[in-house]
């Protein structure tokens, strides 16, 4: 069927093996245009047509035909609305128009296909037809839509679908999880429930304004961190334990003996020889706290620091601690201005129970410092930096601990406060100068 | 095309308005196997490329059938992913944080039927529409930002780029012969909404010119406080211009500060950033976010520039595909990317990549470039 | 605590945003000092509070969120959303 643009370009990225975002626009856009369920667009049918020609443009051009628009929205809501504009609207009219929602993702990315389908119904009739599977913050997205659907939308998602939107600009974004322990044996806290519980706890700050900047919350289960949580949330909540490693010798020496697949088979693909239980568990773990003698493996588990290697490498054999919570680290974004950050660690351990009390009051803590002392478009990882880790350590009332750094500090530049030495700062003149001539 | 009322009433907004409900409850998507040994999991094996299996306590088993997928994705793919959900899976599905689907079932005999249906649908110019992988060691879907698709700051597409690099890593997506897992990312401009900075292989786009002013309408279209405002390192200022005889309010910028991020252009649409000839692609490597062995760590860059060359990208899928092939020959086993590097040193990276090293490649940002200089005289020499 | 006199909180609001020259969006920080004795939760929530009553209406960037007096500013017509 004969599209309303050529699109050349683009059509060299309809062949490879790859799926090809480019075919599936020029399906729905032939679905569109041929409409067979007789639907009553209250967008135009053209969307995906239009839209393969504003980027078969870009392609022309190496430049971007869109601008944004910061005033659309729900009525109420600062976020989960983007605004886009097409910069040749005569050229393309019916993307001229072209606002994303963010809807937020259920935890843990489980659906029916009837929920999918009353998404995609409502996509459909109100918008563009296209959507992203999902956000890099994690939201499902609708792509596309006209101004006046965008309350229709929302009537629809929260009324028919039970159903809220995400998180955009200076508000809590939408937090994301792993899968959790859902159908992960490594999970040391259940993922889905703390990130939908703090979903619903902080419904406010996710949909109206309240901080300086974004705020990302990641739950990750254990720290092979799936999620990204260290490096894409301001505050990473990654699941932990406190006590052993479970050892199943029996396994062990299954795995040695080659009748188990090391490493759950991730390396199935190439032939590495046969397991070398000294070599790629023993000698690779990061505390040097294991040892094997030829039949026994040993952990000397007070040198373990959890990075979860031997546990990866030998997933029958070996099984996180059962003491289990989380820890939790603060800072990490993207690039500007300063250059990215990884989160930084700020509580070790917490146990992650249900009413979370605990967590909370960190949380709270740190947003109230971050809004007192936070500049406009700071994040909290850049006033952390500002104002330094001991600042963070003061306004969430912690204690140091070796275990916040990597080293101690190698510059003595310790700037001591006034209460922290004896007699404090205001020194007698007369009573010095009694021993001191002038 | 009549307008339809889904009930809303734009003269009263908070009239039978529902807000603050929040997400559904993961609770009511979870497959029965699923729900019934939450938590009680044992352990889990990858049975082939794409291909999983746990087993729970109680002896339950769940296969896992992961599949790739362009994250731009229309109603009649979802539709399509729901027909075979619903003809495999009962009816339920999950996403992967890096857009890959999972389709599970509650027995082995389910999973070959499955694959063959998945596998048998086929785009119409021949690519798979479910390719099956992005298991264990190998590469998996790459994670993305909007690109030309949506977004008015990218420097070069997000689909694109990653749609021809997936097809150039497409073997390593359905195999599993990697040291490690190798993840890449693709952020269209450096504001990274893809926060790609512990990636593998980080694709950016990235500008090279400052904004143009389009001092006419600056003043018109534009509130100047909120573009100077936006600026991170204040390089915008107010200024007056002649145009056409007459003097108007407008803004300079001292090009030299500016580190091309575009929010100018956001509260401003008089500053466009985007550029043919400027806008490029930066290859970034060795980053990490898990905790394995090593500590998360930053990807480093390693191509400061590469052609923004729509529609293949020819020269950046041949860097990274080339990166991919020496750390495959060279690397031990379980060492990602990054941990490589730095045991045969960074120096050594380049020689063995046969890449470039410019002045570009030397930290000159704020304090932290002085502790990526080298502070000793123990290096290795390379030809 | 919320605000004791909320009416003459708002007015304080309506008042300065009048006021403010050549610039019609503001950061929630700059609210914050409009009232300097007020918490800044209750002053957050009295901002969301008349964006509701239709006396200011957010500005989003993407990334930020500004907050301004409904209506005001170049940005209406700009995006062709008058």
């Amino acid at each position: 069927m004969e599209l309303k643009h050529k699109t050349p370009l683009l059509d060299e990225l309809e062949s490879g093996p790859w799926p090809s975002f480019v075919s599936d626009l020029k399906r729905e856009a032939i679905s569109r245009k041929t409409n067979e369920k007789g639907i009553d667009y209250q967008c135009p049918a053209e969307m995906p047509e239009d839209l393969l020609g504003v980027v078969e443009l870009s392609y022309e051009h190496g430049r971007t035909h869109w601008k944004h628009g910061g005033i659309v929205g729900v009525f109420g809501y600062g976020g989960g609305v983007i605004g886009r504009y097409c910069d040749q609207p005569e050229m393309f009219p019916a993307v001229a128009h072209f606002h994303t929602i963010r809807i937020n993702q259920p935890s843990g990315k489980y659906y029916t296909t009837e929920y999918l389908e009353q998404l995609m119904s409502l996509c459909e009739r109100r918008g563009s037809g296209l959507t992203n599977m999902h956000g890099s913050t994690g939201d499902i997205v609708f792509l596309g839509s006209h101004t006046p659907q965008l309350e229709e939308i929302f009537w629809e998602l929260t009324h028919n679908i039970n159903q809220d939107l995400g998180g955009s600009g200076g508000n809590l974004r939408t937090p994301s999880a792993c899968l959790g322990m859902s159908r992960c044996e490594y999970a040391c806290i259940d993922t889905q429930a703390l990130c939908h519980y703090m979903t619903n706890e902080y419904q406010d700050e996710l949909h109206r304004p309240a901080f300086p900047y974004k705020f990302k919350f990641k739950f990750d289960g254990c720290p092979n961190c799936c999620v990204a949580s260290i490096a894409r949330s301001d505050l990473s909540f990654i699941g932990t334990w406190k006590d052993d490693i479970r050892i199943d010798a029996e396994a062990v020496k299954a795995y040695v003996g080659g009748e188990l697949k090391s490493n759950a088979g991730a390396h199935a693909s190439r032939d590495w020889g046969p397991f070398d239980i000294q070599k790629e568990v023993v000698d690779l773990c990061p505390g040097e706290c294991m040892a094997w003698d030829g039949s026994k493996l040993a952990i000397d588990n007070s040198n373990c620091t959890r990075c979860m290697h031997c546990i990866n490498t030998m997933p029958r054999a070996l099984r996180i601690g059962q003491d289990t919570g989380l820890s939790m680290l603060v800072g990490a974004k993207a690039p500007i201005l300063d250059g990215a950050q990884i989160s930084s660690l700020l509580v070790p351990f917490i146990k992650a129970e249900e009413p979370y009390d605990e967590i909370k009051e960190v949380i709270e803590n740190l947003w109230d410092w971050w809004m007192e002392e936070g500049k406009n478009r700071e994040r909290i990882g850049e006033l952390m930096k500002r104002q330094g880790f001991q600042k963070m350590l003061e306004v969430t009332g912690l204690k140091a601990t070796a275990q916040h750094v990597k080293e101690p500090r190698s510059n003595p530049y310790v700037f001591w406060k006034e209460d922290e030495v004896p007699g404090g700062w205001k020194g007698d003149i007369n009573e010095f100068r009694k021993y001191h001539q002038r | 095309m009549a307008f339809i009322s889904s009930g809303y009433n734009p003269d009263k907004p908070m009239e039978n308005r529902i807000t603050d409900i929040g997400p559904r409850s993961y609770e009511e998507f979870l497959p029965p196997v699923i729900k019934k040994n939450f938590g009680k999991w044992l352990y889990h094996e990858i049975l082939e490329p794409g291909v999983l299996v746990h087993v729970a306590e109680s002896g339950d088993e769940v296969f896992t059938v992961r599949v790739g997928a362009a994250r731009l994705m229309t109603v009649s793919h979802i539709r399509e992913i729901n027909e075979i959900a619903d003809k495999h899976c009962d009816g339920y599905l999950r996403f992967t944080t890096r857009n890959n689907i999972e389709f599970m079932v509650d027995s082995k005999d389910k999973v070959e039927p499955l694959k063959q249906d998945l596998l048998s649908r086929k785009q119409a110019g021949g690519g798979f529409k479910f390719p099956i992988g992005g298991t264990g060691a190998g590469v998996t879907n790459i994670v993305h930002t909007q690109g030309w698709v949506h977004c008015h700051t990218p420097a070069t597409d997000a689909s694109g780029p990653v749609k021809a690099t997936m097809d150039v890593l497409f073997d390593d997506f359905t195999s599993m012969r990697m040291p490690a897992q190798v993840r890449v990312a693709l952020a269209c401009c450096l504001n990274m909404c893809g926060a790609v900075h512990c990636s593998d292989i980080a694709i950016l786009g990235y500008h090279r010119k400052p904004p143009i002013l389009d001092h006419e309408y600056l003043d018109k279209m534009c509130e100047i406080p909120l573009a100077i405002a936006a600026c991170p390192t204040a390089a915008i200022k107010p200024g007056k211009v002649e145009v056409g005889g007459e003097t108007i309010k407008s803004v300079s910028v001292n090009n030299d500060r500016c580190m091309y991020c575009g929010n100018c252009y956001t509260m401003c649409p008089s500053m466009p950033l985007a550029d043919t000839e400027g806008d490029c692609i930066v290859l970034m490597v060795g980053g990490k976010i898990s905790n394995r062995i090593s500590m998360p760590k930053f990807s480093k860059v390693v191509v400061p520039y590469l052609p923004n060359n729509p529609p293949r990208w020819p020269e950046t899928t041949d860097a990274i595909k080339k990166i991919i092939e020496v750390y495959a020959a060279d690397a031990n086993k379980y060492e990602r990317l990054g941990e490589w590097a730095e045991r045969i040193g960074w120096e050594k990276f380049f020689e063995k990549c046969g890449l470039e090293f410019t002045h570009h490649l030397i930290d000159d940002f704020r304090d932290p470039a002085y502790f990526t200089w080298r502070q000793s005289t123990q290096f290795k020499f390379t030809k | 605590m919320p605000i004791a006199d909320e009416a003459a909180a708002k007015q304080i609001i309506l008042e300065t945003l009048q006021k403010k020259k050549g610039k019609t969006k503001f950061y929630l920080k700059d609210f914050y000092k409009f009232l300097p004795d007020e918490k800044l939760r209750d002053v957050k929530k009295l901002v969301n509070k008349m964006v509701t009553e239709e006396l200011l209406e957010y500005w989003s960037s993407g990334s930020t969120t500004l907050i301004g007096l409904k209506g005001l500013g170049k940005q209406h017509a700009a995006d062709g959303e008058d």
